[in-house]
């Protein structure tokens, strides 16, 4: 990102040192990313192990048939919905946590409480899981065991009733992602020129006043950018959210289904290569379409923030 | 503003097949000469590829093994073997990725995915080979086993030799049903255990009475009778035979169906069965070493007091019985579930089928397989018997693959180990004789026709399924939903589809 503001180093004499230290992440794009590019192909072909990638026949569309059935809109909306809330949710938590972190000031506690939001970053989704099993399961779990005996209420049976979960799983993804973010509004918000503010308190702004008419307006384009980039993944869903976290029930399919857990169910059954690279391909197409208006879109409203 | 355009072509870029990049597999690229030179002599190299359930040995040990093998395997048919395990999380997907990868693997198994394996031509056409190379393998399990195997009439495969029927049983906690004096010999069918788990309930209110066998498996759909899957299985399936009737039938739309789900639903509101029966993660085994759980319903292909005897162990050594309440029942998928294959990528698929022949009938190679090497690895116990040396154990033995023993060729040759019964062993041999077979024995569906509304109606199924299975959802409301959303899913395709492929089997095999 920091390349990228700072517009001085324009010139490739200047960008040449630059371009060297990006070299390492730019060879593994090109060896993770771009070389099984060409397996691209093989969303068209009839797999056969004989045949072998290159030799397999042709088989137009076939492939993608299967993610058009019946449960298309379900699991195409959930997607999307689950992934427009987190952009929109995400973003406001990261943005508030950024700004009191600011607030704080460069003390011992900021480094606590950032460290302490930061942790349920580095949990991975098969342990939050299990973290969510431990409040919700019926039996032995925290809510209904303490918390609905204490308050008094019916203990619910959360993993087979889907109306909660819209909820949970967006409490869950905020609760694991809004302090990683937040790293990248604070770093954006500590950028900001320290005597803008004094001027403000000078003409008697309040707090509120500056957050609003100088913090707000100076990380826009962190938050264009990252919210272009959020939306080109807005096909993809995290599969460890959707597949872990609900314990994978059955019951709960019509609001925890999408499209990864879906194409995953789908072939674990079928095994088949050529569906699986037509799903990849399928969502990489329309997450492709979806950067490109989205930058079409900032590019018209605010020429300065678009990505490219 | 270059560097701002190169970054965000890579950061969109990358997103692009973030689900179909895949590495290449773990199957590290090991021989990719087929012939070596030894004794002046030269001999057929091949590669033989096994799940195991135990620890992958260091290739030290692997090269020691194998060159116990290859002195047998030199000698009596001229072929050089080796061995390469993979751990069975990671078997089907490794050897698909391998083969497509162009790795060398000669023969290897299929773990209930027999008909992907056949329908993407992963395995060689054997049955030209069989008499020349597999004679006493097609002896062995003759006509009827070796048919399951089959598919338009082509022997792709030999199935394991071992128990293949599984008898639905209950296991549970003697001590809990000798202290509350209940009888389980009275319980003979499903409907029979209620009163035992309100008792249950009554004496322990704190204990779960029943417990799943497995995630979203109550085990109420392993006591419906004589069905036959055909090449689906119990956890997904998509239109079967029932008895003798030769019509595909919906088993979802059967009274018997039904009622069972009536059963468990009475079971979950009387709190009588696990409340996230349908989601725990957690094996019957575990739930039961924890002492809070009293029985659940399993298959198990040995006799009832062996199989709670040797589940004792795994259970937190807590005094278990076991009563059977359905009774035992052979279909193709029971057969071809577990079989071997040589790959259609085999250079030399001859020496490949020669080497699986030994492994059915060589008692030296197989053990080799299995145990490792004598006095290192295991030892012999009153020459019978064999147990792991003083102070080792399954994880401490440099090699053991013991935990595979009824998926590598012949299991009747493997030396049982201490604790065994001979008895039950006969008594299992007899078993695959003995139980009810499926009148459609030896037929196979082939999905590839019906491939889109198979992961729809899979999907479907996995939605319903468990909940109804564990009684965690209403029938009266989730049983016709259910069924409307499985009808909407092309499931009456699927089943059409069973259905022309079975009358045209019946008109090729009558």
């Amino acid at each position: 990102m920091r390349t990228v503001k700072k517009k001085k180093y324009r010139g490739t004499a200047k960008s040449g040192p630059l371009l060297l230290i990006a070299l390492p992440g730019i060879l593994y794009l090109l060896i993770n990313n771009y070389i099984p590019m060409f397996g691209i192909f093989l969303a068209f072909k009839d797999y056969d192990f004989v045949k072998g990638i290159f030799k397999s026949d042709w088989c137009g569309f076939k492939n993608f048939k299967y993610l058009f059935s019946q449960d298309a809109f379900t699991i195409t909306r959930n997607t999307i919905l689950y992934n427009l809330a987190f952009i929109v949710l995400g973003t406001v938590f990261a943005i508030f946590i950024a700004i009191l972190m600011c607030e704080l000031g460069k003390k011992a506690r900021v480094k606590f409480f950032q460290s302490s939001l930061l942790l349920p970053n580095l949990l991975s989704w098969v342990v939050i899981g299990f973290i969510g099993f431990a409040f919700l399961n019926s039996d032995t779990g925290f809510i209904n065991n303490t918390l609905i005996k204490f308050f008094g209420g019916e203990p619910v049976a959360w993993y087979t009733t889907s109306k909660y979960w819209p909820w949970i799983l967006i409490l869950v993804y905020l609760w694991k992602n809004a302090g990683y973010s937040s790293i990248i509004y604070m770093a954006s918000i500590s950028g900001i020129d320290k005597s803008i503010y004094e001027a403000a308190q000078i003409d008697g702004a309040t707090k509120i006043k500056q957050i609003r008419h100088i913090t707000l307006p100076m990380i826009k384009p962190t938050v264009v950018i990252m919210t272009l980039m959020a939306v080109g993944r807005i096909f993809f869903s995290d599969f460890g959210l959707f597949y872990q976290v609900p314990m994978n029930s059955g019951a709960l399919y019509n609001v925890t289904q999408t499209i990864d857990t879906y194409v995953y169910h789908g072939l674990m059954e079928l095994n088949d290569v050529g569906m699986s690279a037509a799903a990849g391909l399928y969502q990489s197409l329309i997450g492709f379409i979806l950067v490109v208006t989205a930058n079409a879109i900032v590019r018209k409203v605010d020429k300065d923030n678009a990505l490219f | 503003m270059r560097l701002k355009r190169v970054l965000a072509a890579c950061l969109v870029t990358s997103m692009i097949f973030g689900l179909t990049a895949c590495g290449k597999s773990g199957t590290s690229d090991k021989a990719d000469s087929s012939t070596t030179k030894g004794d002046n002599k030269s001999y057929d190299k091949i590669v033989y590829s096994y799940a195991t359930f135990n620890n992958i040995p260091e290739a030290s040990v692997l090269d020691t093994v194998e060159e116990a093998i290859n002195e047998i395997t030199r000698e009596k048919i001229g072929v050089e073997v080796e061995l390469l395990p993979i751990a069975i999380a990671d078997y089907t997907s490794n050897v698909a990725l391998g083969l497509q990868g162009g790795d060398q693997i000669d023969c290897f198994q299929t773990l209930g995915n027999f008909n992907v394996a056949v329908s993407s031509n992963m395995a060689y056409d054997l049955t030209s080979l069989m008499d020349t190379c597999a004679p006493e393998t097609k002896e062995l399990l003759g006509e009827n086993f070796l048919a399951a195997c089959k598919k338009d009439g082509k022997q792709y495969a030999i199935p394991t030799y071992k128990p293949y029927a599984l008898t639905p049983m209950i296991i549970y906690r003697q001590d809990i049903a000798d202290e509350l004096s209940i009888d389980m010999n009275t319980v003979k069918s499903i409907y029979d255990l209620t009163p035992v788990l309100e008792q249950v309930k009554e004496a322990y209110p704190n204990m779960t009475p029943l417990i799943p066998c497995q995630t979203g498996d109550s085990g109420m759909g392993r006591t419906i009778a004589q069905v036959d899957y055909l090449t689906d299985d119990l956890f997904s399936p998509k239109g079967v035979l029932i008895g003798d009737d030769m019509n595909v039938t919906d088993l979802y739309s059967t009274e018997e169906f039904s009622k069972l789900c009536d059963l468990t639903r009475s079971w979950y509101n009387d709190g009588l069965i696990m409340k996230d029966a349908a989601t725990t993660t957690s094996t019957a085994t575990e739930l039961m070493s924890s002492g809070n759980s009293f029985c659940y319903i399993a298959s198990y292909s040995y006799p009832t007091e062996d199989t709670a005897a040797s589940l004792e162990g795994q259970c937190g050594n807590v005094d278990l019985g076991a009563v059977q309440i359905g009774d035992a029942y052979l279909a193709t998928d029971s057969i071809c579930a577990v079989s071997w294959m040589v790959s259609s990528t085999s250079k030399k698929p001859e020496a490949a089928l020669k080497f699986l022949n030994l492994t059915f009938t060589d008692k030296d190679i197989i053990n080799l397989l299995i145990y490792g090497i004598e006095g290192r690895d295991y030892v012999k116990v009153d020459n019978d018997y064999v147990a792991y040396p003083e102070g080792q154990s399954a994880a401490t033995v440099p090699y053991t693959a013991q935990l595979s023993c009824g998926t590598l060729g012949n299991f009747f040759l493997m030396y049982p180990m201490v604790g065994t019964n001979l008895e039950s062993l006969a008594w299992e041999e007899e078993q695959n004789v003995k139980a009810k077979t499926s009148p459609a024995m030896g037929f196979l569906f082939d999905s590839s026709s019906v491939k889109t509304e198979y992961t729809a109606v899979s999907n479907v199924i996995n939605q319903y399924l468990p909940g109804l299975s564990c009684g965690s959802v209403d029938p009266a409301t989730a049983l016709p939903e259910f069924i409307n959303k499985l009808n909407a899913a092309g499931y009456d395709k699927i089943l059409a589809a069973k259905q022309t492929q079975l009358d045209e089997w019946i008109k090729n095999n009558k």
